[in-house]
């Protein structure tokens, strides 16, 4: 028997079945695949979300638009897991979306979060869900780690796939340029104490220990305080020839100002929390200058190949693209990889088949080369590219693209 | 650096910090001193106080890069700047007790300080999505002038934010001593209905008490901005505990106490950052915090109020 409130979300669910039915009838042969799309469109990451959703969403415009598929269309919802309270990326949000996405039978895919710490609140959900995602730019290693597997892919399946290199690459390659092509001797570590941040500051720390650096200290900053001088000024006593920062823009903004005014001469790196829109409009000019970041992808939007793909991007968005948007315009086009494979197998791209066919999925002749998965969901091509911000006058500050100087690919730890 | 410039440079951080939590402990006093209201609202006015001062010194053409004045018109910038912050933030203060507090005044209970939260909430947002929640360059029209005291550095920013705010809290203090309205204003924080049966009126007051206390966080969210060069919707939050700690750490309702606790929070807070470790921050000045209160109830200068009934 219906209760009163169960009969009322049955009406709703008639009138809601309705008026979905009247709106394909415009293209009736088509069925849906749906995908679910997670980032951080508020709070300090919300401009890059931008950048990087308008990648996918380039990707699956481009197949609906030449029919990629025959007898089906891609749909894509977008879902916001920063929240104004925290300012950024908000866990609890995340895994809301998570459960709001595995709880809809329709989605059979999902890409994103941006953020590692999203990540993790949302990938023990989507395994039970057996909802595969894919993050153009979650780089903490601990979620397709089979260490944590318990924790992070309760259900046993590989659901967590990456277009991006791990921090556990992240960090060491950028220990290994720094202790080699920079030849430090010393380094001071912070950290924003973010899982992102942590992670990446603890597997930096792991590899400059082996090269004879000498680690002076390593201390934490809380990315809602405003004030880093104390910690600054017991850096400069204690005059490392390097600072390393493991974190994202909230906290980055005011490390690189005030790291600016009391260690001016000390060589300053951090990963790609640091190669954002946020540190360079937000720090400004001359703090940031000299600031060294990391790509967890090889540098492609300066490449030949990409040239089509930039300029397609700009047309269409009025942004230039950054890594991370072309690592998410490639985890779409994974997607859709994935779901060709299976309608010309004569499958139906369900959820259970979208999972086990992108854990087998070779794409070729992506802009990031060809991208295939391990048992774990890793990408197995890892490259770090190093970057150094280099004030060009020419360009509007908020782009990466001109601001970043692109140095090289970091040496394999 | 010897031991000695690293305390050195720690104390100066340390007081620069120190100023802006008393400007903005002394919002949270005042207003505590008349109606024994803890006014959470304090915390974003702070933070539009910033937006204010921001917004007005991009009127004069400047932008978040280096734009170095001297002399007169920097003079001039900052009179401005500070004018506007302050008087507007007043207002905004104003029209909170006015509009939303006012009413509740008879009323018994946690109203009127859930009320606060809330306004709190409202001005975020408010900000929040008229002017985003990126990180904005604040202006920076100071000269980068610095001395070296030994191996310390002491920046002109700083000794200027020390005097603005000595300048500020001597006018308070002045004020509240002095002239009549203050006079009133202590009258009213010692017993409200003796004060009105002396004829004080305690509309008058309670309005004066939220104008000059906002009018502080609009000078302290000017100076958060000209040190950090740095305006972001969420800093009111950090700043404002951090303040209204110091106003119960130097016993709240208390004006030199707001003064006192500010810059000991101020010092804790680099002291600790160098002595422990940043992320030990909160838990060193909230431990201090808890410590005081265990053996003065009332914080440093405080004393306990007389039961008003």
């Amino acid at each position: 028997m219906l209760t009163r409130r169960n009969s009322f979300k049955a009406a709703a669910g008639l009138a809601a079945t309705a008026t979905l039915g009247s709106a394909r009838l415009a293209h009736a042969a088509d069925k849906a695949i749906k995908v679910g799309l997670n980032m951080s469109f508020t709070g300090a990451d919300a401009e890059s979300a931008v950048r990087v959703a308008n990648g996918a969403i380039m990707a699956f415009d481009d197949a609906n638009a030449t029919n990629a598929i025959k007898g089906y269309k891609f749909e894509y919802v977008k879902f916001d897991d920063g929240t104004a309270t925290a300012g950024q990326y908000d866990p609890a949000q995340a895994a809301t979306n998570a459960r709001k996405m595995v709880s809809d039978k329709g989605f059979v895919a999902a890409l994103g979060p941006q953020m590692s710490g999203a990540g993790k609140a949302m990938a023990p959900i989507l395994s039970e869900g057996n909802l595969a995602i894919i993050t153009p730019s979650s780089t903490n290693p601990d979620i397709t780690n089979p260490k944590f597997a318990a924790q992070y892919r309760p259900a046993g399946k590989a659901i967590y796939f990456r277009t991006v290199a791990t921090d556990a690459f992240q960090g060491p390659n950028m220990a290994n340029f720094m202790a080699k092509t920079l030849k430090i001797k010393s380094v001071y570590i912070l950290d924003d104490s973010g899982a992102y941040g942590v992670g990446l500051a603890d597997a930096f720390q792991g590899q400059i220990e082996k090269l004879n650096v000498k680690v002076l200290g390593r201390d934490r900053l809380d990315p809602k305080a405003a004030d880093y001088a104390a910690v600054l000024t017991k850096i400069k006593a204690l005059g490392p020839d390097a600072l390393y920062y493991g974190g994202v823009g909230q906290a980055g903004v005011k490390l690189v100002k005030q790291s600016y005014e009391i260690i001016p001469n000390v060589i300053k790196a951090g990963g790609d929390g640091v190669y954002s829109t946020d540190i360079l409009k937000g720090a400004g000019f001359p703090s940031f200058d000299g600031w060294y970041a990391t790509q967890a992808s090889p540098h492609v939007t300066e490449d030949k190949a990409a040239e089509v793909f930039t300029t397609r991007f700009f047309q269409r968005f009025g942004s230039h693209p950054d890594d991370y948007a072309v690592t998410c315009y490639t985890g779409a086009q994974v997607i859709i990889q994935a779901a060709k494979n299976l309608v010309a197998a004569g499958k139906e791209p369900t959820r259970d088949a979208m999972q086990a066919a992108i854990q087998t999925v070779s794409l070729k002749g992506s802009l990031i080369g060809t991208v295939e998965f391990d048992e774990n969901g890793d990408m197995k091509n890892k490259v770090i590219s190093v970057f150094q911000i280099k004030k060009n006058a020419a360009k509007p500050l908020d782009d990466t693209e001109s601001q970043f100087k692109y140095i090289g690919v970091a040496p394999m730890a | 650096m010897t031991a000695g410039d690293l305390f050195l440079q720690q104390a100066i951080n340390g007081l620069s910090l120190g100023a802006m939590y008393s400007l903005l402990a002394l919002g949270f006093t005042l207003v505590y001193g008349i109606m024994e209201l803890i006014n959470f609202a304090h915390f974003n006015v702070f933070m539009v106080g910033s937006m204010i001062a921001m917004l007005t010194l991009q009127a004069f053409g400047l932008s978040g890069q280096q734009t170095i004045l001297t002399g007169l018109p920097l003079v001039g910038v900052l009179l401005v700047g500070f004018a506007v912050s302050m008087v507007g933030c007043g207002l905004i203060g104003v029209a909170i007790e006015r509009f939303l507090l006012r009413p509740l005044r008879s009323v018994k209970g946690p109203a009127a300080m859930i009320t606060t939260i809330g306004v709190s909430y409202i001005l975020f947002n408010l900000v929040l999505l008229t002017l985003g929640t990126d990180s904005k360059n604040f202006p920076n029209p100071l000269p980068s002038i610095s001395w070296e005291i030994g191996g310390a550095v002491l920046r002109m920013r700083e000794v200027l934010i020390w005097v603005i705010a000595l300048v500020l809290m001597g006018g308070l203090t002045y004020f509240v001593t002095y002239t009549k309205l203050g006079k009133a204003m202590r009258a009213t924080a010692q017993d409200p209905e003796a004060a009105r049966m002396m004829g004080v009126e305690v509309d008058q007051v309670v309005m004066s008490a939220f104008f000059l206390g906002s009018a502080l966080a609009g000078a302290s969210g000017m100076i958060f901005g000209l040190y950090y060069n740095l305006a972001k919707v969420d800093i009111g939050f950090a700043a404002g505990l951090r303040a209204f700690t110091a106003a119960v750490l130097g016993g709240i309702g208390n004006v030199p106490g707001a003064m006192l606790g500010g810059v000991l929070i101020g010092l804790i807070e680099s002291g600790s950052g160098q002595l422990i470790g940043a992320a030990w921050s909160d838990v060193v000045i909230f431990g201090i915090l808890v410590l005081v209160l265990v053996f003065r109830p009332a914080g440093l200068l405080g004393r306990l109020a007389p039961n008003k009934s």
